[in-house]
């Protein structure tokens, strides 16, 4: 090989790829304010970005994926979990923690500061991402609940959740408040009988929680909404 | 066999500080993996959170390398441009800088001062004295290379990857009022710094390297040199595009990234072969230390850095693996293979020539020792992040439990990983302790008529 030919290599490879990566730069910041909702990125949000920095949340969470991986992904966690337990874990880790094998610390954040990272992460979970991450797809939460719908319409736990209007706070199949947890999600991580327990009397299990007692219900319709929640359940078997 | 030029000597502090560094960047790193495997109790979680052990951990292997680099590149400069340092004094001035900087930094942290932004935790006032240091050092190098007016591709590739790193830099500093924006530059430096500037920085070092330990001809190592630059460059900076994947960009990302990124091991296997041509072309007498060294670097990287990172690479593998272990796993090979041990063969390189030993020579069982503990532990450490990893990817991504239950399985193998971090520390300690007191081996030691010394050791 001539030092000519090792030259062109070099210059050639090196403006080549600079050019297709500032093409794309352009392309990126055109497309931004659409993807990422920017009409929505207020004040509140900037504030709460400003919150998440000061605390060093993403050194211990990641979010869109980047940071620490010793927490759980944010990109969604407020179409998740809801702005109450997002309230909650702000407020309380230690209370909302108490029986993990992994904590939270208490930050003593002000309470502005928790309405702005609400505010930060309902308009992070918004970000049109191609659908990342998969655990939190609604493309999956639809199937799995779409399937279920189709045969529970008629079930009395069905019935009896459209009749406490469980959506007005909670989501399903994409469907519904966003006040409380997706009713999807809780199946992954509690049975039937903690649900009833939890209807009973929320503040009893999780202290601190907003959700009102369904104590007027029998102890047999309690049981019936826990399992007709837990069976919401992300199907596992068609990922 | 001693240096030819007095000021070749600032490298040494230099080297001394990063290996320092570097011994306390492994032991916050088994702290990290404990807290995976033990549930750590409210209060020490409250005054010590994992957050800020890890803004620790990543700060001090950036502060570590890049110590390492710039010593390196004073001990090269000279001989390259034949010539002394421009100014000595300010090198070392500017060491004393960064030093305080990064030890304002740390502390910093345990009180809760930070910018927030992983790896960019630095805060802003500080990142001003940061520029400072960077550029007193590269003015420094710059004046010496343009008044020696001997320019070439080494000297060429080390000032040109400097620069890129320096520049790179600012992209870091900004508030950015939109994440995903934020994200979008962030990558300008990490992606940028490990996968263009410091391949570049790399590249020079090893070409350097190679020419003082082998007798292949310098033409040669030039022509490749341009190559591998062409394609690390050519591989690397549209390559920043799989990082871009799923931050809210646009889709077109997905074919770019896919494409530049899954070329990326191309650059880094030709710089393998091209260690292989060159000890090939005649090795010069050297302590046998130095050529596991030199391998050891070359093999890992590609490894790390080339195979690990391909295997997540690709759109359709990283929907799934982004965000998760996997990206640790490839992360600490790559780091260590690539760079760390591209520090440690420098030093391994410079310091008995710094010290002036007999014939560059030394008593090398320790240092084995080390490099072996270090290159076991790692690739250990590495096979359990990435079981861990796997295992998340299918519980958490595939399956979509959720975050906490896919995590507890995982607990076992992050004690796997703590165990041969054990064995990482170790090799650390030995190869810290075994580089600053380096000695000539006993037979060298009395014929160089040395008896101090060769008391020392007996003693």
């Amino acid at each position: 090989m001539s030092d000519r030919l090792a030259k062109a290599i070099f210059w050639v490879g090196t403006l080549s790829s600079l050019a297709v990566f500032l093409f794309m730069t352009q392309r990126t910041h055109a497309s931004f304010d659409a993807l990422t909702h920017a009409d929505k990125l207020d004040e509140r949000v900037v504030a709460g970005k400003r919150a998440f920095e000061r605390h060093n949340c993403n050194d211990c969470h990641t979010i869109l994926g980047f940071g620490a991986y010793y927490a759980p992904d944010l990109t969604r966690a407020y179409a998740r979990l809801g702005e109450d337990a997002v309230r909650r874990r702000l407020e309380a880790p230690e209370v909302v923690f108490k029986d993990s094998y992994r904590k939270m610390p208490q930050q003593h954040l002000t309470k502005q500061e928790i309405e702005d990272l609400v505010a930060f992460l309902g308009w992070v979970s918004n970000i049109d991402n191609h659908d990342w991450p998969p655990q939190d797809s609604p493309s999956r939460w639809k199937r799995s609940t779409e399937r279920l719908l189709g045969s529970a319409a008629m079930s009395p736990a069905a019935a009896l959740v459209s009749q406490e209007n469980c959506l007005a706070c909670h989501s399903l199949g994409g469907q519904g408040g966003s006040v409380g947890p997706r009713l999807e999600w809780i199946g992954g991580r509690r049975d039937a009988d903690w649900v009833a327990r939890y209807l009973a009397n929320p503040g009893a299990v999780s202290p601190g929680s907003r959700m009102p007692a369904f104590d007027h219900l029998s102890e047999g319709q309690r049981q019936m909404i826990g399992e007709f929640v837990v069976s919401l359940a992300a199907d596992r078997r068609t990922p | 066999m001693t240096v030819k030029y007095q000021s070749q000597r600032v490298a040494y502090p230099y080297f001394v500080i990063a290996l320092l560094l570097f011994a306390l960047q492994v032991a916050m790193g088994l702290w990290l993996s404990l807290q995976y495997v033990f549930t750590i109790p409210q209060e020490i979680v409250n005054l010590f959170p994992f957050a800020t052990s890890r803004a620790m951990h990543t700060n001090l292997l950036v502060l570590w390398l890049l110590l390492g680099f710039m010593g390196a590149t004073f001990y090269l400069v000279p001989e390259e441009a034949e010539s002394e340092l421009a100014w000595p004094k300010l090198a070392v001035f500017q060491l004393v800088l960064l030093v305080g900087t990064g030890v304002a930094a740390l502390v910093g942290f345990l009180f809760g001062w930070t910018q927030g932004r992983p790896l960019l935790e630095i805060p802003t006032t500080l990142d001003f004295l940061v520029v400072a240091g960077a550029l007193l050092f590269l003015a420094n190098v710059g004046v010496t290379l343009l008044r020696a007016k001997r320019w070439n591709a080494v000297q060429g590739t080390l000032l040109g990857g400097l620069v890129f790193l320096a520049l790179m830099y600012l992209f870091g500093m900004p508030f950015y009022r939109n994440l995903a924006m934020d994200w979008y530059y962030w990558w300008w430096v990490i992606h940028l710094w490990v996968e263009g500037a410091w391949e570049l920085v790399t590249a020079a070092m090893a070409a350097y390297m190679l020419i003082q330990l082998t007798g292949v001809d310098r033409r040669v190592v030039d022509r490749w040199l341009y190559v591998q630059l062409g394609l690390f460059l050519f591989t690397g900076i549209a390559g920043t595009g799989h990082h871009y994947y799923w931050l809210g960009a646009p889709q077109a990302w997905l074919w770019v990234g896919g494409v530049f990124s899954a070329l990326e091991p191309l650059p880094i296997a030709l710089m393998l072969w091209d260690t292989w041509r060159s000890t090939a072309a005649g090795r010069k007498e050297q302590p046998k230390l130095i050529w596991v060294y030199v391998f050891g670097m070359a093999i890992l990287h590609f490894v790390g850095a080339g195979l690990f990172g391909f295997a997540h690479t690709l759109p359709q593998i990283n929907y799934y693996t982004h965000g998760s272990q996997v990206t640790v796993s490839h992360g600490h090979l790559a780091f260590f293979g690539a760079y760390a041990l591209l520090n440690l063969s420098f030093f391994y390189f410079a310091i008995p020539r710094l010290k002036g030993l007999p014939g560059g020579r030394y008593n090398e069982r320790l240092g084995h020792w080390g490099f072996w503990l270090m290159t076991c532990g790692i690739i250990g450490m590495t096979l359990a992040f990435a079981v861990a990893g796997v295992l998340q990817t299918y519980l958490e991504r595939v399956r979509g439990e959720p975050y906490m239950v896919a995590q507890e399985p995982m607990r076992f193998w992050m004690l796997i990983v703590f165990a041969h971090g054990l064995l990482v520390l170790a090799g650390v300690v030995v190869t810290v302790w075994h580089l600053l007191t380096l000695a000539p081996p006993r037979a060298v030691a009395a014929v160089a008529g040395t008896p101090a010394r060769a008391e020392a050791r007996t003693a």
